[in-house]
């Protein structure tokens, strides 16, 4: 049942890249019903989820290439399942988002197909090797979707996230391999590592290239200058799944490997992986104030939010490890759904420039429902209460104040600094007069503006009722700190 | 080195724009899709004025002096089926025309102004209030204490009816502009000037006169004696209070007493309807947006179709309305231009044409500043 | 039934928040044809059926020992965030004090508001900012009246925001949301640190947890500052203060709740969180300095301003300064019946403003005059609004000082003169308003002006007659939340000469009102320093410049360089050693050890050297190839 997971989305990406479709139409309508299929399954196992029980659930086997010791070993558990709603829900916000008279439309579902089908194969992976293979699989489809869907830079930009995720993926690889050799198991198995202890010094050795991988995949800084170049570039529906669901392979790796693999060596670099957490969401924070880019703002955002799950990962309280994922999941969606309203604006106005646009509120010509939404999606991420910002972001800071104070403290300012750049972008852009350049804008129908419903909904019902998702995780990350 | 065609100056477009007036041209500039779209808004307007007119009359003739006049926009007519349609706000916004004759009062002018400064109103006003609540010793005693509050009310009471009655002829020439358009006897804008001006001239004269009744006796309040005509004491108080100055809005201006962004002088004000800019319309504190919410409902089908055409179609309706709105005013300055010259603008004799001139270089000036070269422009 | 009423009173807020939702078809713009009155409407029935049902609520529960109904919101790990709400008078009084007043206020929109089209918008966000406030009074949990005082800031910035294109609101509602935001932080940032701490967020469980829990001196001192940060920015204390000057863009109906509850709002938030600040002497200290300077600063700044909203607006500052003194000194009575009268004669006051900017258009003090016989409900308003707020005639604020100083509290000379001093400048205030505004010869903006309409004039006169018989409160009932008085050791000269000091205070301050000169358009004083200090109190002392140009100066160039940084420095930097990691990883060739594994590294290496090697040749080909195809 697992397999089927990763199976509709690579079954769909080859039928849409094989099949026959002049208008696109088709393309999309296949790419549609794969998503939704996929979705449906998600679904289903997440009601047959039993979130009570720690470890992995579904648990699906095949030998594969024994005589490297990688195997096809999958299951579920509460780390990955949000993760793989997340990525379920946002390939199809994807897919009905997109342009449709976008150009070689069968390439670039299947792409995106393709993309899915990585993303989940890596959150689902019981294998090292296997979550390798998954993590560079989505490597190539999102370059392709970058490079030839993108912006003017689109070259250099694609470019640039390839260098970064292959040297991520490398330091990741040799970090496995490594643990592999060192503790002189016979297969990367996930959990029969996890029963193995080495010394602090090898693990520091080997945790060190596994960090730096998983950190320029976050990212964190100093490794963080890939994103807003691929986010400017990428077109909306690419944006909406690079912060929504392929950061989240960065921050799932450093819960699942970095602190389950390397308990010792971790909680001996926890400290300062907080404080570089903090510099990291300060360092966002006053970056994104100084872009005019509309979407540099929302990207550099990311990479502050992104920092708090680095934070509480840090931090190893069972509260900051279920606020993690928790806090993957609320930046999934309000990350995505910023960058959507975003693209709307960029579709109708042409432009994103902080400088140039003005007055979009106005009922008659402006976007005055994107306005709107786009205040609802800005306060979502600054973290009003009611929304699941909030509670995500709460729970990150109880969770890691009382074991990394001052760090917490820098990430609550960089919180705060959320309001001040995401409020000047808003009345900048939105209030005022409607510039006379602006005053012809087509109008957005209302079924544009759906998909930012739908997610606006989940955010607000998830801040409201945030134990649907945390009791998911709850159990697994206790058991990830008792080494259950 | 490309020279570039230089933006005319102040004093030459002041100068071609009385040259156009001169030729018997209007402020607008005649064009077949101008005289569309200033007969088609001017056809709407002619029904909304209309109804603005009878509930003025309505207002002033029956609800005056009364504290809580809940039913007053209802013309009498109180059922189930129009109490509900009140309540879903399925109604001609007849605050629009309130605010109108509330500005037109504050900002004062003309004949029906002076007239309610004098001995005669406040003793015709007292006699009034007197009669009202004969039986109130309540309110009698209120008058006692504040001897300015049910007076000042009354004076409110005036504009209603003065506004109402020159509203009233207004909305006539503009139903019986689209008539005679609809019958081909328009046929360019210097047309719709002059059908304007000739109706302002035939009811020039026309005595405003406010009577009331209370428990069966008269009452006249601006009695016909006191010689209060239509053009003068009401149109040309009009035009200056609502073409011209107007109120700031809140939507735009912010009367902060600190920014100084609203002038002392109110006669500086230029906040009128050929000021106003119309792309906030629709938007919060742009109290003009009532009127065109009220136009919407009687476009005619041929502007109708113009407007749809457009990128926002009817999502931007209200905004496309005001632009011909002021379109339409502009040809209603034109005729009051012309009907106030001094000497026919056509004259051939120059000193006349040295006084017009010299008449024309003033509304210009004024008007300059409106939205006269945008409207032209596009 | 009755029960069934009390214990249903938790869904209060839900009323205006159900108005709000029902406003949307009109204020999305889905309802276009017909106006946009209805949602008006619904927003006015909901707060009334919220005031009804408060008023049987405060009835049931008064005289009964206080009740709580706790739900349960979210367990997680070690954590248990409760959201509990009160059952007391207080609490439903509060709740009828905000529902009573935004129930006048929206009916007071409704005339004020009638020529605006956004009206849906407009009640909306008066529907949301009333549900905050209902929440707040019955709030019994920090966590939940953190996350109300949240959303009143949002509704705050948006209500400010309302009339959206004029310039000064795209300004004032930035500032609002920021200022606020900036105490809001810090507020959070003392939760997160008192829940880690092992405080249960309920503030009925405050009292027993600050007597018991050994808290270092320095960490008790730090956490009363952040929780005072909070309601520093709501209540606009120093230096948290110039929002609210700047919200008075803002439509006047939101003003009217601004100025009485949602300043009282925060102000109530801190009397409930005053156990922790007996934690340390610090915060006590801060509240009664931040008081103290912020009387002192506004309570000027208000005498100088031209500006009928903001010379009223500066004031409440000054009166919410009384506030933070006393629940510095830990009178929380005091404090609270102080919130109480003021937040009625403001309104009141506010209301009265309305109208003469409605019917003046203007809000240029020194251009009105003689409006006195003309608008009796509009000068009335203003005059019992006045002397609620003064302590000369025996009205609200009159007895809530009698209260303080009547020898029940500990008071000190200090204290007397301070509230004196707000005393004296808050009379020469109101005296200089009321004179410069109803008395005099009228000037051309206020030449015609009739009354208000029954929809604006009604709300007033209601106002006025609660502003007279508000004196019940403190007279009948002076101890709301403590049990009885405290025994104390009154100082006996400061209680025997308080009152008539006060009253004394009242009478030189509206004499000195009297007496100076009123400014009348553009005449100033020709003495430079006469208008200097005019124009230092007049321009709040220049503190939003002093922002300007330090904190947001700051901010701004600091922004700018991690932005160059980001850009020059660490993109380049880090761009160069991921090449170089790239080749030198080539080179990493260690030992022979048989296992297949580390072949596998070695492979890998060399393909991803290979691949990036023909990265630049081939892959460019490829994508070149499909971007040509694109266009």
């Amino acid at each position: 049942m697992l397999s089927a997971l990763i199976l509709i989305p690579l079954l769909g990406s080859l039928v849409v890249g094989l099949f026959p479709d002049k208008t696109g139409k088709i393309s999309r309508n296949l790419a549609i019903a794969t998503s939704v299929t996929a979705l449906l399954v998600n679904i289903y196992l997440g009601w047959q989820f039993d979130p009570s029980t720690s470890g992995f659930q579904f648990s699906e086997y095949a030998p594969w290439l024994e005589w490297i010791g990688l195997n096809y070993s999958i299951g579920i558990d509460g780390l990955s399942l949000p993760l793989v709603f997340l990525n379920s829900f946002l390939t199809l916000i994807a897919i009905i988002i997109t342009d449709k008279s976008l150009a070689r439309p069968r390439f670039y579902y299947s792409m995106l197909l393709l993309l899915s089908c990585g993303a989940v194969g890596a959150f689902l992976a019981r294998d090292l090797l296997l979550f390798f293979l998954f993590y560079e699989l989505e490597i190539a489809p999102l370059y392709f979707l970058i490079a030839i869907w993108g912006g003017k830079r689109r070259g250099y930009a694609a470019m640039k996230f390839l260098l970064y995720t292959a040297v991520s993926g490398i330091l990741v690889l040799a970090s496995f391999l490594g643990l592999v050799w060192l503790t002189g198991a016979d297969s990367f198995a996930y959990e029969p590592l996890r029963g193995h202890t080495l010394s602090l010094n090898a693990q520091l050795l080997l945790i060190a290239p596994l960090l730096v991988g998983i950190f320029i995949k976050i990212p964190i800084f100093p490794f963080h200058t890939w994103l807003p170049d691929a986010h400017v570039e990428a077109s909306t529906p690419i944006s909406v799944l690079l912060a929504g669901v392929l950061l989240k392979l960065g921050t799932y790796a450093l819960l699942r490997f970095g602190l389950g693999l390397f308990l010792e060596a971790w909680v001996f670099l926890a400290p300062w992986m907080a404080i570089l957490a903090g510099i990291s969401a300060l360092y966002g924070a006053s970056c994104a104030i100084a872009q005019k880019d509309m979407k540099k703002v929302v990207a550099y955002s990311s990479i502050a939010h992104m920092a708090y799950i680095l934070l509480a990962v840090s931090a190893t309280t069972r509260l900051s490890i279920t606020a993690s994922v928790f806090q993957m999941v609320s930046h999934g969606l309000i990350s995505a759904l910023l960058f959507m309203l975003v693209g709307v604006v960029y579709q109708k106005t042409g432009s994103r420039d902080v400088e140039s646009l003005r007055g979009l509120l106005n009922p008659e010509r402006g976007l005055p429902v994107t306005g709107g939404l786009m205040i609802l999606g800005v306060m979502a991420s600054s973290g009003l209460p009611g929304m699941v910002g909030f509670i995500s972001e709460f729970l990150v800071f109880r969770g890691s104040f009382p074991i990394f104070s001052i760090p917490t403290l820098l990430c609550l300012v960089g919180t705060g600094l959320t309001a001040v750049y995401f409020l000047l972008v808003i009345n900048k852009v939105f209030f005022g007069r409607l510039t006379e350049s602006l005053a012809h804008l087509p109008r957005v129908k209302w079924v544009e503006h759906a998909p930012a419903f739908v997610m606006l909904f989940l955010i607000i019902a998830f801040g409201i009722q945030p134990s649907w998702v945390i009791h998911l995780s709850e159990a697994q990350a206790v058991a990830l700190l008792t080494g259950g | 080195m490309v020279i570039s065609p230089t933006k005319p100056t102040r004093s030459q477009l002041i100068e071609e724009y009385t040259q156009r007036l001169e030729s018997g041209q209007a402020l607008l500039q005649d064009s077949p899709q101008n005289l569309i779209e200033v007969i088609g808004v001017l056809k709407s307007y002619g029904i909304v004025l209309d109804a603005y007119s009878v509930n003025l009359c309505y207002i002033a003739n029956t609800q005056f002096l009364k504290l809580f006049p809940f039913f007053k926009y209802f013309n009498g007519e109180i059922n189930p089926k129009k109490f509900l349609r009140n309540i879903w706000h399925d109604r001609i916004n007849y605050e629009y025309a309130e605010y109108c004759m509330k500005s037109m009062m504050w900002h004062g002018g003309g004949g029906l102004d002076a007239y309610l400064d004098t001995p005669e109103y406040r003793a015709i006003a007292y006699k009034v209030i007197k009669a009202k609540f004969k039986y109130n010793p309540l309110m009698l005693g209120l008058h006692k204490l504040f001897p300015d509050f049910l007076p000042e009310l009354l004076r409110q009471m005036c504009y209603y009816s003065g506004l109402g009655q020159f509203w009233r002829v207004m909305s006539d020439i503009f139903i019986d502009l689209s008539d005679r358009y609809d019958r081909g006897e328009i046929k360019s804008i210097p047309d719709v000037v002059q059908h304007i001006l000739d109706g302002l001239v035939k009811d020039a004269a026309r005595p405003i006169i406010y009577k009331v009744t209370i428990r069966g006796e008269e009452y006249e309040i601006i009695p016909q004696s006191m010689g209060i005509t239509f053009l003068m004491d009401t149109g040309v108080p009009y035009v200056e209070a609502i073409f011209f100055r107007g109120t700031p809005f809140h939507g735009t201006i912010s009367y902060n007493a600190q920014a100084y962004q609203i002038p002392y002088d109110q006669g500086a004000f230029g906040y009128g309807a050929l000021y106003a800019d119309p792309l906030p319309i629709g938007g919060a504190g742009i109290p003009p947006t009532l009127l065109m919410q009220d136009m919407r409902h009687f476009i005619p089908d041929y502007l109708m179709d113009i407007y749809r055409h457009n990128i926002r179609g009817e999502g931007d309706l209200r905004i496309q309305i005001c632009q011909s709105f002021q379109k339409s005013m502009f040809c209603v300055t034109t005729a009051a231009v012309k009907g106030l010259a001094p000497h026919p603008l056509d004259t051939t004799d120059p000193e006349q044409q040295a006084a017009n001139r010299n008449y024309l270089k003033g509304w210009l000036t004024r008007l300059f500043d409106s939205q006269m070269i945008t409207v032209n422009q596009n | 039934m009755a029960e069934f009423l009390l214990k249903t009173i938790w869904v209060a807020p839900f009323y205006g928040f159900l108005g709000a939702i029902l406003s949307l078809p009109w204020s999305l713009g889905i309802i276009r044809r017909s106006g946009p009155r209805p949602a008006a409407y619904i927003n006015i029935l909901m707060t009334a059926i919220g005031f009804i049902h408060g008023t049987i609520a405060l009835h049931l529960v008064w005289g009964v020992p206080t009740q709580k109904l706790v739900f349960h919101w979210l367990e997680v790990a070690d954590l248990d965030l409760t959201l509990v709400v009160e059952l007391s008078p207080v609490s439903i009084g509060g709740l009828e004090l905000v529902t009573g007043i935004s129930l006048l206020a929206q009916v007071y929109a409704l005339g004020y508001m009638e020529k605006d089209w956004a009206l849906a918008r407009f009640f909306a966000l008066m529907g949301f900012f009333e549900a905050a406030l209902v929440g707040i009074a019955l709030s019994d949990s920090l966590l939940l009246s953190y996350g109300l005082l949240e959303l009143l800031t949002f509704s705050t910035y948006l209500l400010v925001g309302f009339w959206y294109a004029q310039p000064l609101v795209v300004t004032a509602a930035r500032d609002a949301f920021l200022t606020k935001r900036v105490g809001d932080i810090i507020l959070l940032m003392g939760i997160v640190a008192m829940s880690a701490y092992g405080s249960g967020l309920n503030f009925s469980e405050l009292e027993s947890w600050a007597k018991t829990f050994p808290l270092h001196p320095t960490a008790a001192a730090l956490l009363g500052l952040s929780l005072i940060a909070g309601p520093t920015g709501k209540c606009a204390q120093f230096p948290l203060n110039l929002w609210l000057d700047e919200a008075m863009e803002g439509p006047n109906p939101a003003g009217i709740l601004r100025n009485s509850i949602v300043v009282s709002a925060g102000a109530y938030v801190l009397i409930k969180l005053q156990p922790i600040f007996t934690l340390s002497p610090v915060s006590s200290d801060a509240l009664i300095i931040l008081g103290t300077v912020t009387v002192v600063g506004t309570s000027l700044m208000a005498v100088a301003q031209i500006d009928i909203k903001r010379a009223l607006s500066h004031s409440t500052s000054a009166y919410l300064g009384l506030v933070f003194i006393a629940v510095g000194l830990g009178q929380v009575d005091v404090a609270f019946l102080l919130l109480f009268a003021h937040a009625i004669a403001k309104a009141l006051l506010f209301m009265s403003a309305g109208s003469l900017i409605l019917v003046t258009s203007n809000q240029n003090i020194t251009e009105m005059g003689g409006l006195w016989s003309r608008m009796p409900a509009t000068a009335t308003a203003f005059l019992a609004g006045s002397a609620g707020l003064l302590a000369l005639t025996p009205m609200g604020m009159f007895w809530t000082f009698d209260r303080w100083f009547n020898g029940s509290w500990d008071t000190d000379w200090w204290l007397l003169i301070t509230v004196i001093f707000v005393n004296v400048l808050s009379a020469i205030n109101l005296t200089r308003l009321f004179r410069a505004i109803f008395l005099g010869n009228p000037q051309p903006k206020t030449r015609r002006a009739p009354e208000v309409n029954w929809q604006m004039a009604l709300p007033m006169v209601s106002l006025t007659v609660v502003t007279f018989l508000a004196p019940l409160a403190p007279i009948q009932w002076n101890l709301w939340l403590s049990p009885n008085t405290p025994l104390t050791q009154p100082n006996v000269q400061v209680t025997q000469w308080a009152m008539p000091l006060l009253v004394a205070s009242g009478v030189i301050g509206c004499i000195i009102g009297s007496l100076i000169p009123v400014r009348k358009t553009w005449a100033r004083s020709s003495n430079v320093t006469v208008r200097f200090v005019q124009d230092l109190c007049a321009y709040d002392f220049y503190v939003d410049r002093l922002y300007e140009v330090t904190l947001v100066a700051g901010v701004s160039l600091l922004s700018k360089f991690t932005s160059w940084i980001d850009r020059y420095v660490v993109d380049g930097l880090v761009n160069l050693v991921s090449l170089a990691t790239i080749f030198s990883g080539n080179t990493l060739k260690y030992n022979t050890t048989g296992k297949s594994q580390f072949y596998i590294l070695t492979i890998v290496l060399a393909i991803s050297a290979l691949l990036w090697s023909v990265v630049n040749s081939q892959w460019s080909v490829v994508t070149n190839y499909w971007s040509s195809l694109i266009q």
